[in-house]
């Protein structure tokens, strides 16, 4: 098939309104998937996706369709995560497209990721096709979807698609309009073949696979294909798409999206954002890469058993072979023993991450509170930069503390505004400016450090706006501010794995919090167990976690010692399954669990 | 320490003794909170078991004359007087001589003079007389087929029969149950003036009617309610002269039940009949719970079928520490030293240190026994146990 009649495109949207489901819409009316193997949300391939029902990472998927102009089109289309940790896989998908379906949530409107992945989609000079879904909602409001698309987006109102991707609205207006506007695949005439790593997975058997788009030229298997960043040169074994599982073909060609096996085992040597080219008739000018995306979280990652250490550092570069956002190195705490200090894009990011330790990789860990990097200037004027509230230095020898911000587009109903300042104020931010979006909205722009935003921003933005505030950020800059290190400590113990960097005003009420939250998420000890949080030495807050009252199991008797020891023997497994810190027994999930609300 | 059962508990140790426990998988309807193996009676299951019982004790290597009996259930206080006395006579075929202490379970609605003088001619020292509750509503609760008049009644037959010892079992944290309620059926309990009390706290075993409740949220487990009972119980007990001398246990001096303390003390003891355990020459296991199934394997000649396991001295000593310590007499660490050096005691010791060093244990020498509080939350504690002897369970 000629590139003329394939077609590239991503669906993008604010978090659930509706991306994956109408995928499957898509899927099914190009017969893409039998109906006998079609499950909801199909495109949502990972355990974990399906559970929490988002999308996690982009999916490609390679359909056909029948035009009513009479010509089978080659759709290749990328269902993209909505959250807002995940917008480098939208940024990722966007490149490898011509062309974008955005989604607005009929009920929900314009919402901050609405705004922020159609600015992507502009950026990179993509046809957008507005496309207002669940319109089979009773909340619907149509009226207000198509003033918002043209006075915030921009996007003319007659270009608007009414859909559902539940009751199936919509599916062929759609599929006409990607085959009529997304224009056909750019960049085919490239004398040489150039393909863009937009993804890669790591395949037990198979090593690292490529998921690439091509620009130019063909792939095929046998070939010398060359990496262009590094020069390194590779035999390509397979090539194939996806349907949405891999499937092999002869050949990918210019506009084509697929994979690519090759002789590369280590999955550090294929980067995303790198070009592909050929290696008898190399290209010589890269294909626009990505932007390097850089993680603002971190926290120590340990494993729970020390023996499980290497199982822990395989297990972290093959996750992130595919996810170029995380990042890790090894460090070491007294509390914990050996382990890795790991970067993250949001907590969402970082408790995916560990669920993902756990699950694919069957090593059970532990992490530490989480922490962004704090740049620290030293007497003498020294300056170093800190990710983790151990190595902060001793506060006699510091000059000042700098803290990352982030630029924050708040979307909120307008009576909430009283409460959304206040809750700015809360988080030490300060509001720039608002744009009204429409008679109901506006947009507030503002500034807030980023470890406040961490623990529970977007819970209480939710709540203060029932549901109608959404936030889209980006890193902003560094300001200095008066933080100190806190310790808890756990029978008067500091442990090192729950040291937090905290504002000095807010230090009593977040230890306060802290103490209160560990001693209800650590379950009853045998022995009494003070956890306290102190600054510089001084205790700022204090709690107990609840002694074991009664466990003791009334009847006893010859017959039962087999069946009592089964019952003691499961009590001792459970035991083993935590972190012991002096003589209390912590849950591994402790600091994820502090950091979720209620 | 309490003396009585320290000197018990030392004088256990000389010459080995041997227990004989025989399941009578017998009831009239099932309670709900039971998860023992019993079924309703049948004239025919009656006779075949009786039968498979002599097969069986004929097959046990009888190296030493019983010291205790114990015939539990199911109700065997259910068979006939003539069934009574049959069962009776297989077992003290094997016993050589009049055991030391000779108990039978009996349910308050099948207490009849006739069956008590079976037991009284047969040699039964002592009845254990399953009461539970003296309030109607959570008799009924419990599924129990008895009235307070009823256990009235029986207990003064019992009396009156002449037994050496009397045991009322009685049983709390039912659901609905009050503080007050509880501690009346105690003072009720008391007034009879049995030598013997067991007090057991509802425990939610799985397949049970109650597990079934709790798991659909009907009823609700209070943990802190729990232990205040208990906590109350062991009081008002004491008060009233009865020593506790384990979790669930309490005895008027001379009355403690040496059948119980044998296995708790990891001696040695034949159970026989469908589930009954046995503990003998090395070997730990149980028969199997069915009756058609258990009568199959007698008639192959197999018995203990079930969870065999061969035991060391060193696992002898972990279980020895596990169920001591729930006995307030606790354990003589000396004499599980000098039987198993092999076992990891240094763990062991530091284990114990960190007990005592929260209040959970009390070390006097070579003796250790938990606290009130430690022996609240006993399973907790048997699991440590067992967290400090796992090099060895690990190799063996
Ligand atoms: N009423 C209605 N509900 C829908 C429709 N499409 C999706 N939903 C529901 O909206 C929720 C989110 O659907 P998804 O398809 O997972 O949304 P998504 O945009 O892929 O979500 P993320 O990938 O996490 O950003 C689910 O509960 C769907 O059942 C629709 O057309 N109508
Ligand atoms: S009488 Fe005893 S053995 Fe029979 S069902 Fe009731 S509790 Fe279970
Ligand atoms: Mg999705």
């Amino acid at each position: 098939m000629p590139a003329k009649y394939t077609r590239n495109f991503c669906i993008i949207a604010h978090v659930d309104h509706g991306k994956t489901t109408l995928s499957d819409r898509l899927l099914e009316h190009t017969n893409t998937v039998a109906m006998r193997v079609m499950t909801a949300q199909h495109l949502d391939s990972m355990d974990l996706e399906k559970e929490r029902g988002i999308t996690i990472k982009s999916h490609p998927v390679t359909m056909t369709y029948r035009a009513k102009d009479g010509h089978n089109y080659k759709l290749n289309l990328m269902d993209t995560p909505g959250h807002v940790d995940f917008s480098y896989e939208v940024s990722r998908s966007l490149a490898a497209c011509e062309g974008a379906v955005l989604l607005i949530d009929a009920g929900q409107g314009v919402e901050a990721q609405t705004v922020a992945n159609a600015h992507l989609a502009f950026g990179q000079k993509l046809k957008v096709i507005p496309v207002i879904n669940k319109i089979d909602l009773p909340s619907a409001n149509l009226e207000l979807c198509t003033r918002q698309l043209e006075d915030i987006l921009t996007i003319p109102a007659e270009e608007a698609i009414l859909a559902s991707g539940k009751s199936g609205i919509g599916i062929t207006d759609i599929l006409e309009a990607v085959v009529a506007r997304v224009p056909p695949p750019r960049w085919t005439e490239y004398p040489q073949t150039r393909a863009l790593v937009f993804d890669s997975l790591y395949d037990s058997y198979r090593g690292c696979i490529a998921y690439v788009r091509v620009f130019s030229g063909t792939i095929k298997a046998g070939e010398t294909m060359v990496l262009m960043s590094t020069g390194q040169k590779a035999e390509v074994k397979e090539v194939g798409v996806f349907m949405p599982k891999m499937e092999k073909i002869a050949s990918l060609g210019a506009g084509d999206v697929g994979y690519i096996v090759s002789s590369i085992k280590n999955t550090a040597d294929v980067k995303t954002g790198d070009t592909i080219t050929n290696g008898a008739r190399p290209a010589t000018e890269m294909l626009p890469g990505y932007k390097e995306v850089r993680p603002l979280v971190f926290c120590g990652l340990y494993p729970l058993e020390s023996d499980d250490y290497e199982k822990l550092k395989a297990a972290l570069g093959r996750l992130r072979l595919n996810d170029a956002a995380f990042v890790y190195a090894s460090e070491s705490s007294l509390a914990l023993g050996f382990g890795f200090r790991c970067g993250f894009l949001g907590l969402l990011h970082m408790e995916i991450i560990q669920e993902r330790i756990r699950r694919e990789h069957d090593v059970e860990i532990i992490s530490t509170y989480p922490s962004v990097i704090y740049q620290v200037i030293k007497q003498g004027g020294e300056e170093i930069s800190v990710d983790n509230p151990v190595n902060m230095p001793d506060p006699g020898t510091i000059l000042e503390i700098k803290e990352p911000t982030i630029r924050a587009s708040i979307i909120i109903p307008n009576d909430s505004m009283g409460d959304i300042l206040a809750l700015i104020m809360e988080k030490r931010g300060t509001a720039n400016h608002t744009d009204t979006l429409d008679a109901t909205r506006v947009m507030l722009h503002c500034v807030l450090p980023l470890n406040e935003i961490l623990v529970d921003f977007n819970d209480r933005l939710k709540s203060v706006t029932h549901g109608y505030g959404s936030m889209d950020y980006e890193l902003g800059d560094y300001i200095t501010s008066d933080l100190v290190k806190m310790d808890i400590m756990i029978n008067g113990d500091p442990v090192d794995a729950f040291a937090c960097i905290v504002h000095r005003e807010k230090a009593d009420g977040r230890g306060r919090q802290l103490c209160e939250k560990l001693a209800e998420i650590i379950p009853p000890q045998m022995f009494k167990v003070a956890i306290q949080a102190a600054i510089g030495g001084k205790i700022i807050a204090r709690d107990n976690v609840k002694e074991m009252r009664k466990d003791v199991t009334a009847k006893c008797y010859g017959g039962d010692i087999s069946r009592k020891r089964k019952l003691l023997d499961k009590q001792k497994e459970g035991k083993k399954k935590m972190k012991q810190i002096g003589k209390v027994s912590i849950p591994p999930d402790a600091f994820i669990k502090v950091l979720q609300n209620n | 320490m309490n003396g009585l059962a320290q000197a018990q508990a030392k004088a256990s140790v000389a010459p080995v003794p041997l227990g004989l426990y025989v399941h009578v998988p017998f009831c009239a309807s099932t309670c709900d909170f039971c998860a023992f193996y019993q079924m309703q009676p049948t004239a025919d299951g009656v006779e075949r078991f009786l039968a498979g019982i002599g097969t069986e004790a004929a097959m046990v290597d009888w190296t030493r004359p019983v010291t205790t009996v114990f015939w539990g259930g199911g109700t065997p206080g259910l068979l006939a007087p003539r069934d009574l006395a049959r069962l009776a006579d297989t077992v003290r075929a094997r016993c050589g001589g009049a055991p030391r202490e000779w108990t039978v379970e009996l349910a308050p609605a099948s207490v009849t003079a006739a069956r008590l003088a079976a037991l009284r001619e047969a040699g039964v020292t002592r009845v254990s007389l399953g009461a539970q509750s003296f309030q109607p509503m959570l008799l009924d609760a419990l599924g129990r087929q008895h009235s307070r008049e009823q256990v009235h009644r029986a207990y003064e037959r019992i009396r009156a029969a002449g037994f050496a010892s009397v045991n009322i079992d009685l049983m709390f944290a039912l659901p609905g149950q009050t503080a007050e309620e509880w501690a009346a059926d105690v003072r009720e309990a008391v007034a009879l003036a049995p030598d013997h009390l067991s007090t057991y706290c509802l425990t939610f075993e799985e397949d049970t009617k109650l597990w079934v409740k709790l798991s659909q949220g009907r009823v609700k487990l209070d943990l802190e309610h729990e232990a205040q009972l208990y906590e109350a119980t062991w009081a008002q007990l004491a008060a009233a002269g009865y020593a506790q001398y384990e979790v669930s246990n309490f005895a008027r001096p001379g009355h403690v039940c040496a059948h119980n303390l044998n296995t708790w003390h990891m001696h040695e003891w034949v159970g026989l009949g469908p589930s009954a355990a046995s503990q003998q020459a090395g070997v730990r296991g149980a028969n199997i719970a069915d009756l058609e199934k258990w009568l199959a394997h007698v008639g192959r000649g197999e018995r203990v079928t079930e969870d065999r396991v061969r035991l060391t001295p060193a696992a002898l000593a972990e279980d020895a520490l596990i169920f001591g310590l729930r006995m307030n007499a606790g354990v003589d660490l000396a004499t599980w030293r000098a039987r198993a050096p092999e076992a990891p005691w240094p763990l062991v010791e530091d284990m114990l240190a960190t007990l005592a060093g929260g209040a959970l244990l009390v070390r006097e020498d070579d003796w250790v026994r938990l606290t009130d509080r430690g022996r609240l939350i006993a399973d907790t504690i048997g699991a440590e146990v067992m967290a400090a002897f796992e090099p060895i369970t690990e190799t063996a």
